[in-house]
C-alpha cells in the first residue's frame, strides 16, 4: 500500500512482463511498489494523460493473445480493456482461404501512445506494427487509421527494424497546432503541416549503413527524437548511424555524436527545466547493444557547445545490460526527476536534476518503457 | 454438436473447461465461440482471420490449424481441442 494516500510522483514501467507503478513523496528517496498488472504481457507502452489526471493508458502486446490496449481511470489502480486500433469496427470476417491469400496487415505490435492537445482533450494518437499511425477522437472509443501514412508513396521503401515495423515515436508541435512529426523504424522521420494529412519525409543528412544509397530519401532507423522544450524547430534524434540535431524542424541534420566512443543507442529526453540540450544514453554498437565499457551512463548533450559529459559521476553500476527506447523520462517536479530503466530490470534515478543519482529498491523484469507522473508541463 | 476442449489459458476467457458448438466446420465453430464469449474474439485469431501464433486446432486428434484446414467440416460428437504451443525453450 501506497505510505501516503496522495503519492506526489508515479513512476509508470511497460516491462516484458506486465505494467508497474512506483510511488514515492516529493523527496523521491523511498518507493512503493505495486503490480503486475497485465501480469506476464509485454507492455511497451505505459503513460499518462496530463489532461485527463488519473487516465492511463497501456500498450499491452500477449505472444498468446495479440495486442491489447488498456485503461486506468485511476492512477494505474485498476485495469480495464479499451478498443484496439483496427479490430473493434471489424465484423463477421471472410472465413480463412489459404496462407497466400490471407490478408498481410494484422498489426503485430502496439508501439507508442500520445495524448492529444490541451484543446482536443478526448484525442489520442497511436503508433503500431506494421508501420501505421491511428487517431481516435473520443477518447479511445474506436480509432481511424491515418491514410497518409499508410498510403505515403515511399511506403515500399520502408523495411522493419530490429523490433519490428515500428511507429514508435508521435511528436505534437506544442507552437504550431497542425505540426506533427513521426518516427518509424526503418522509414525515418516524417513531419506533417497540416494535422496528419499529409507527410514529408525529413532525413536529409542522416546515413545510413545498412542500405546501398549511404543518404536516402527515407529507411533510416530512427531510434527516438525530442523536441527542445523552448523551441521545437530544434529536434534531438537518437538513430541507428548516431546522434544528430536539427534546428529547422527536421529540415536538415547534422550528426553530433561523433566526440563520443559511440552514438549508438536508443533514447533521449529533454525536459522545461532543464534548457539548451538533451539527455543521451549511448550504447555498444550492434549487436551487443549494451552499455560501454559495462558501466551505466548518461550524457548531457550541450546544444551550444556542441559537447557531451557524462551525468553519473562514477556510476557505480556495472553490468552487461541496455535499454529500449521509451527508457528515459522525467518528471514534471522541481528539481527534475530524471529515470532511466534497463533491460536488467533496473530503474537508475536521480531526484534532482541529475546532482545525484540512486536506483530503485526493485529488481523489475526487462523495462520497456518509464513515464511519470506528473510529467512536465508542456509549453 | 461437437464438444470444443479449452486449455487453461482459454481460462481467463472461458470459465468450463469444455463446450458444446453446433457448426458445419471449424471456422464456423470459432465464429461461434467468438459470438458465445466476446472477449475470445481477437484472441484466437486476428483481424485478417488467421489464427494467432501458438494456437493449435485438433478434431479428434488431428491438428487442423493450418490455414486451408479451418474449413474441415465438423461432424455431430466430433471433439475439438484448442490448445496452445508453450512459447520459449
Amino acid at each position: 500500500m501506497p505510505r501516503s494516500p496522495s503519492p506526489r510522483v508515479r513512476l509508470y514501467l511497460g516491462t516484458e512482463k506486465g505494467t508497474y507503478v512506483a510511488t514515492t513523496d516529493s523527496r523521491r528517496r523511498r518507493w512503493d511498489i505495486h503490480g503486475p498488472f497485465q501480469a506476464g504481457t509485454p507492455v511497451y507502452h505505459v503513460v499518462p494523460d496530463p489532461r485527463s489526471p488519473g487516465d492511463v493508458y497501456a500498450l499491452a502486446n500477449s505472444g498468446f493473445w495479440g495486442p491489447i490496449l488498456y485503461r486506468s481511470r485511476n492512477h494505474g489502480a485498476g485495469w480495464s480493456e479499451i478498443a484496439t486500433p483496427g479490430l473493434e469496427r471489424q465484423g463477421r470476417r471472410p472465413p480463412p482461404k489459404t496462407w497466400g491469400e490471407v490478408p498481410p496487415g494484422a498489426i503485430r505490435n502496439l508501439w507508442h501512445l500520445e495524448p492529444g492537445s490541451a484543446n482536443e482533450p478526448k484525442t489520442l494518437f497511436l503508433g503500431a506494427d506494421p508501420h501505421r499511425l491511428y487517431r481516435s477522437d473520443d477518447g479511445g472509443a474506436s480509432w481511424q487509421e491515418n491514410r497518409g501514412i499508410a498510403e505515403h508513396p515511399t511506403r515500399l521503401r520502408w523495411t522493419p527494424g530490429g523490433g519490428g515495423a515500428c511507429l514508435h515515436t508521435i511528436l505534437l508541435d506544442p507552437e504550431r497546432p497542425h505540426r506533427m512529426f513521426v518516427g518509424l523504424s526503418a522509414a525515418g522521420t516524417f513531419r506533417s503541416d497540416d494535422g496528419g494529412g499529409s507527410w514529408t519525409p525529413m532525413n536529409r543528412g542522416v546515413a545510413v549503413d545498412f542500405l546501398p544509397e549511404r543518404r536516402p530519401e527515407v529507411g533510416q532507423c530512427v531510434h527516438h527524437l525530442a523536441l527542445d522544450p523552448a523551441d521545437s524547430r530544434i529536434v534531438y534524434r537518437q538513430d541507428h548511424n548516431g546522434i544528430y540535431l536539427s534546428e529547422d524542424a527536421m529540415e536538415h541534420w547534422t550528426r553530433v555524436g561523433r566526440s563520443l566512443p559511440t552514438d549508438f543507442g536508443f533514447v533521449v529526453a529533454t525536459h522545461p527545466a532543464l534548457p539548451g540540450g538533451a539527455i543521451f544514453a549511448p550504447l555498444t554498437p550492434p549487436p551487443q547493444r549494451t552499455m560501454p565499457a559495462r558501466r551505466l551512463q548518461l550524457y548531457w548533450f550541450d546544444r551550444k557547445k556542441r559537447a557531451f559529459r557524462p551525468m553519473i559521476h562514477r556510476s557505480p553500476w556495472i553490468g552487461e545490460y541496455g535499454n529500449h527506447r521509451e527508457g528515459l523520462t522525467v518528471d514534471g517536479l522541481d528539481p527534475v526527476g530524471i529515470y532511466f530503466g534497463t533491460t536488467g530490470g533496473q530503474v537508475i534515478y536521480s531526484p534532482d536534476s541529475g546532482r545525484t543519482w540512486s536506483e530503485l529498491p526493485f529488481r523489475f523484469p526487462k523495462i520497456h518503457s518509464l513515464s511519470a507522473s506528473p510529467p512536465p508541463s508542456r509549453p | 454438436m461437437a464438444t470444443v476442449r479449452l486449455d487453461g489459458m482459454l481460462r481467463e476467457f472461458v470459465s468450463a473447461r469444455s463446450i458444446e458448438v453446433e457448426a458445419p466446420d471449424v471456422s464456423r465453430l470459432l465464429d461461434g465461440i467468438e459470438a458465445a464469449y466476446p472477449r475470445v474474439r481477437y484472441r484466437l485469431r486476428d483481424e485478417t482471420g488467421a489464427l494467432r501464433p501458438f494456437v493449435l486446432i485438433f478434431v479428434n486428434g488431428e491438428d487442423v490449424s493450418l490455414v486451408p484446414r479451418l474449413t474441415t467440416p465438423l461432424q455431430a460428437r466430433d471433439k475439438v481441442d484448442i490448445l496452445h504451443s508453450i512459447q520459449g525453450g
